[in-house]
């Protein structure tokens, strides 16, 4: 007997039967004299694709959609969670731009996307870019270890780069101390200028791992033809990376940007654990804010619309990503 | 031909970003292997003590936090991977009126964030009084995970050549007996790398445990880290103990199957 | 089991596109028909219809005088062998031959004897325990056909089966599925492109064309009688030559007249005043001593010389258009040179200028 059947030991009958029971209700005898185009084969599971659909779509709809639309009618309303709430309107949007707190958090998470973004990407291609001319033996025993940041929890990843700030102890301030930097040792975390950036880092740190091996996997799928024209034309290695590897990687360029853009919008673990939007308000997030607004000061309203407003930043930059890389491969 | 120069540069860029990546894992370790009691700070290495696990274990209550993680990440990749087959089948095998239109709204929901929903959630989990259950931590995350599963699957079955569908079909098997019977073994592999990412995404969900539990006896790991941490600011080696804890199982199962991670999430995403 | 199968004015639309227009054909029962025609000619959709893959936009389809035009695929008692074979590739070849069987609940025994008899029919047996990943193209090809075997049903489908193989183990495997087929006596429909095969296995043939049926007989009856230029033009290797002419009735015989050409031919065929005429290559022969009753002469510079050594086929440009010459044995001819041949008058074919169909009247075989 098969070790996956134990689904198909279902009684055959009603095995059987799903498609019997869904299946007969189909449309009716065919009509002569009148063509009836795109009628599915007889038997044709056309409903009984919605019994495997319901399942999914359930959850999906009430633990995914439903709250979507939930969310969008707290946001017009300011509302502490416990007693009734009032309807705004639009008021809540509008904070998002009036607000300096709000607008700070969305301009810090603009920020947040060149640390978790921009510089993985640039990284993952130069690597890309030298993979490409070069034979790499070992490349999966690499692969593994660059990887691994992104399989940790970012609880763990915060507690990990805490420790490693630690202007007392860190061994950050140590080894700048030892080289004689002792200027530059300061409070990472603490520090109103440096606070957002020192996060940003472990974003870096986090993310580039992702953008080398998915930018190296699309290098790896570039024809040696490609090279070998331009070789023969006489390009050098910038060359060849400007006409060859790069317009080649347009895709996993534009995938490799979205998933860190992301991330980086949507960005609450490491916020949370490392920082709590401090010093001050120097490394506050929309995320952070519409935690702290929905749990901490009772404005259940406000972070709505910023998860709404968040969501919306976040298709539109995707949709944009998509359409840049687009239109690029048409050229 | 490529130079030997060229070849040097290739090896030191990735021996450098490598270093870096595994430098603050290594030091964790280190820490987490210190004699209890040492100050000797993070990083430092003097010997392997696994004295501070069994403290961690008892006044961490990391067996609890354990506990808990495995039952949310079991439930949820065990009941999420068969709906996401089901409905991957469906939308890659099957024609039905909506198919596009039900995609499109499945690829928008992937790129809803929890932190967009989290808020209506609890409220709505609130209601029902389910908060502070392993409830308001399961049901959410089966519903982010199909949205995953599903996508993953249906890229996969659209892969199956069509003529062995219908064959099955000539042969008399329903619907039901071709997924599972004829589609099913060849979906092993995808299956795998799929039941992998959602262990992953799910054992380390933070933000969901922080909202929605309060009590203990069901903090998932991740969330019992970050109490601990607010608890043990000095104690270095025991943090760093608990942080090893509660990243072993993803980072275990990522070494034994990388192949599988790393395929998941480049092609997952390409085809996204 | 044997069935007879309808077609009764079929017509299958995929959005604006006509994929199969009016399709009647009967076959009987027992009866090996073969649906061949060049792509998109609706044989391989004909057939899907028949086999409940696709559903029937108009007409109906009958297996064993049953309408079947709602019946759901695994309820018809049809068994299909695909191009691609479609073994499912987790499960032995045992398996694989028993899966039809046990979705329809046939006893374990019985399984177990009809998959062992038509493995040893095919020569399978050392293969039982293998996986299709550890098959041969060959050995696929056969598990596929016994896979439809032994489910012994009313109608054998295959599509192409034939294709992905070699040239020589097509050649064999031809022999073997009509030998098999005339052992077994179930009604077989089989869609193919290539017309030679569709010539060596067909008990029938059944020529389509952009949806349409062209003509359907025996290979004899399409070979010597095509009913128009198209099935003229498609069956036979190298194909009819084909060109216009004018007639023009005198006395006892006929005048046929194209660009600057005159040839004259006995009788008094009802010919209109102009016809398409269609002449093989096994009909145009040199034009020498022996020439006889050929009908001619007619000249033309040789464009191409196809040396097959037991014969040989030159394509020849004259006035009327390109004409291929049949040549016994071996021949010194090569591209440039001058020719004179003639045509056999019982090899003549005629068909209406308008409509490329043939022309009864043009029968001088009969005669």
């Amino acid at each position: 007997m098969d070790s996956h059947s134990a689904m198909s030991s279902l009684p055959a009958s009603v095995a059987g039967s799903v498609d019997d029971v869904v299946g007969s209700a189909a449309p009716g005898v065919s009509r002569r004299g009148r063509l009836r185009s795109d009628r599915r084969p007889p038997g044709e599971p056309r409903r009984v694709a919605y019994v495997y659909l319901i399942p999914a779509f359930l959850f999906f709809g009430g633990f995914v959609l439903l709250p979507l639309v939930h969310s969008i009618w707290l946001s017009f309303f300011e509302w502490d969670g416990i007693t009734p709430g009032t309807w705004v309107g639009l008021r809540n949007y509008a904070d998002v731009i009036s607000d300096g707190e709000l607008r700070a958090s969305f301009v810090h998470a603009l920020i947040l996307i060149f640390f978790y973004a921009v510089i993985p990407v640039v990284i993952g291609l130069v690597l890309a870019g030298s993979v490409a001319r070069v034979e790499v033996r070992g490349l999966t025993f690499f692969r593994v270890i660059l990887f691994l940041p992104q399989v940790i929890a970012m609880v763990v990843v915060a507690v990990m780069w805490r420790m490693i700030y630690d202007p007392g102890n860190g061994p950050l301030n140590q080894v700048l101390r030892s080289v004689g930097l002792s200027d530059l040792a300061t409070s990472w975390l603490g520090d109103f200028n440096i606070a957002l950036p020192a996060v940003g880092l472990i974003g870096t740190w986090v993310w580039y791992g992702l953008a080398m091996v998915l930018l190296t996997a699309g290098v790896q799928k570039i024809p040696h033809s490609l090279f070998d024209a331009a070789r023969v034309d006489g390009a050098g290695p910038v060359r060849e990376f400007f006409a060859v590897t790069l317009p080649a990687l347009r895709g996993e360029i534009a995938v490799a940007l979205t998933l860190t853009t992301i991330a980086a919008l949507r960005n609450f673990d490491l916020i949370y654990l490392t920082t709590k939007g401090g010093p001050g308000h120097e490394t506050t997030v929309p995320a952070f804010q519409v935690y702290n607004r929905a749990f901490m000061t009772g404005e259940v309203g406000s972070a709505s619309a910023i998860g709404l407003t968040l969501v919306a930043l976040i298709f539109l930059i995707t949709f944009g990503i998509t359409r840049v890389a687009d239109r690029g491969g048409q050229q | 031909m490529t130079s030997k120069g060229e070849q040097s540069i290739t090896y030191l860029i990735l021996g450098v970003f490598s270093l870096i990546a595994l430098l603050p894992i290594v030091g964790i370790i280190f820490t987490a292997v210190q004699a209890p009691g040492s100050t000797v700070g993070f990083g430092h290495f003097d010997g392997i003590h696994l004295g501070n696990f069994a403290r961690a274990w008892e006044q961490g209550n990391f067996g609890s936090y354990l506990k808990s993680s495995f039952i949310v990440v079991i439930a949820v990749v065990s009941v999420a991977s068969v709906l996401s087959l089901m409905a991957g089948y469906a939308f890659g095998v099957m024609k039905f009126r909506g198919a596009d239109l039900l995609f499109y709204i499945l690829l928008l929901g992937l790129m809803v964030p929890m932190e967009a929903i989290i808020v209506p959630l609890y409220y709505d989990m609130r209601d029902f009084a389910l908060t502070d259950t392993y409830w308001a931590l399961i049901l959410p995350q089966i519903g982010t995970s199909v949205a995953f599963g599903t996508f993953w699957m249906r890229a996969f079955f659209r892969s199956v050549p069509r003529s062995l569908v219908e064959a099955s079909r000539i042969d008399g098997a329903s619907s039901w007996t071709t997924l599972w019977r004829v589609l099913l073994p060849l979906a092993r592999p995808a299956v795998l790398t799929m039941c992998v990412l959602l262990f992953m995404w799910t054992w380390n969900e933070f933000l969901l445990a922080l909202v929605m539990v309060s009590d203990e006896g069901l903090r998932t790991a991740p969330l019992g880290l970050s109490f601990f941490q607010g608890r043990n600011q000095s104690d270095l080696a025991l943090l760093a103990t608990g942080a090893v804890i509660v990243a072993a199982p993803v980072v275990i199962l990522f070494v034994f199957l990388q192949r599988h991670f790393i395929r998941g999430m480049v092609t997952g995403a390409v085809k996204g | 089991m044997m069935a007879s199968v309808q077609f009764n004015s079929v017509y299958k639309r995929f959005g604006d596109v006509l994929a199969v227009d009016g399709l009647s054909l009967d076959i009987a029962d027992g009866e090996f028909m073969v649906l061949v025609g060049p792509s998109g000619s609706g044989k391989t959709t004909a057939l899907r219809m028949l086999a409940g893959l696709e559903s029937i936009s108009d007409g109906n389809v009958t297996i064993d005088a049953e309408v079947v035009n709602d019946l759901a695929t695994g309820k018809r008692n049809i068994a299909m062998v695909f191009q691609d074979y479609a073994l499912y590739p987790q499960m032995t070849v045992y398996q694989n031959l028993a899966f039809g069987l046990r979705r329809r609940k046939t006893p374990k025994s019985e399984i177990e004897g009809r998959v062992r008899s038509a493995a040893e029919s095919l020569g399978l047996e050392p293969y039982l325990d293998r996986k299709p990943g550890q098959l041969s193209g060959g050995q696929a090809q056969r598990v596929a056909l016994g896979r439809a075997l032994v489910r012994d049903p009313q109608v054998f489908l295959m599509d192409e089966p034939l294709s992905n193989l070699d040239a020589k183990l097509r050649v064999r495997t031809r022999g073997e599925i009509k030998r098999l087929q005339q052992e077994i006596g179930t009604t077989t429909v089989y869609v193919t492109h290539d017309q030679v095969e569709a010539m060596t296995m067909g008990d029938r043939i059944a020529i389509m064309n952009n949806g349409i049926l062209e003509q359907v007989g025996t290979p004899a009856d399409v070979y010597e009688h095509p009913a128009n230029t198209f099935v003229g033009g498609f069956i036979g290797s190298p194909p009819m030559s084909i060109f216009e002419a004018a007639t023009a009735a005198d006395l006892e015989v006929t005048r046929f007249s194209a660009a600057g050409v005159e040839f004259v031919v006995p009788g008094l065929p009802d010919l209109p005043a102009s016809v398409i005429v269609g002449v093989r290559p096994e009909s145009v022969r040199s034009w020498d001593e022996n020439s006889g009753n050929l009908v001619g002469p007619l000249s033309g510079e040789v464009a191409y010389v196809e040396a097959l050594g037991r014969e040989t086929f030159v394509g020849v440009d004259s006035g009327v258009g390109q004409i291929v010459v049949h040549y016994d044995g071996r021949s010194a001819l090569i591209p440039g040179d001058k020719v004179e041949f003639g045509l056999d008058p019982k090899g003549l074919r005629f068909f209406d200028v308008a409509d490329g169909k043939s022309l009864a009247a043009g029968r001088l075989d009969s005669q």
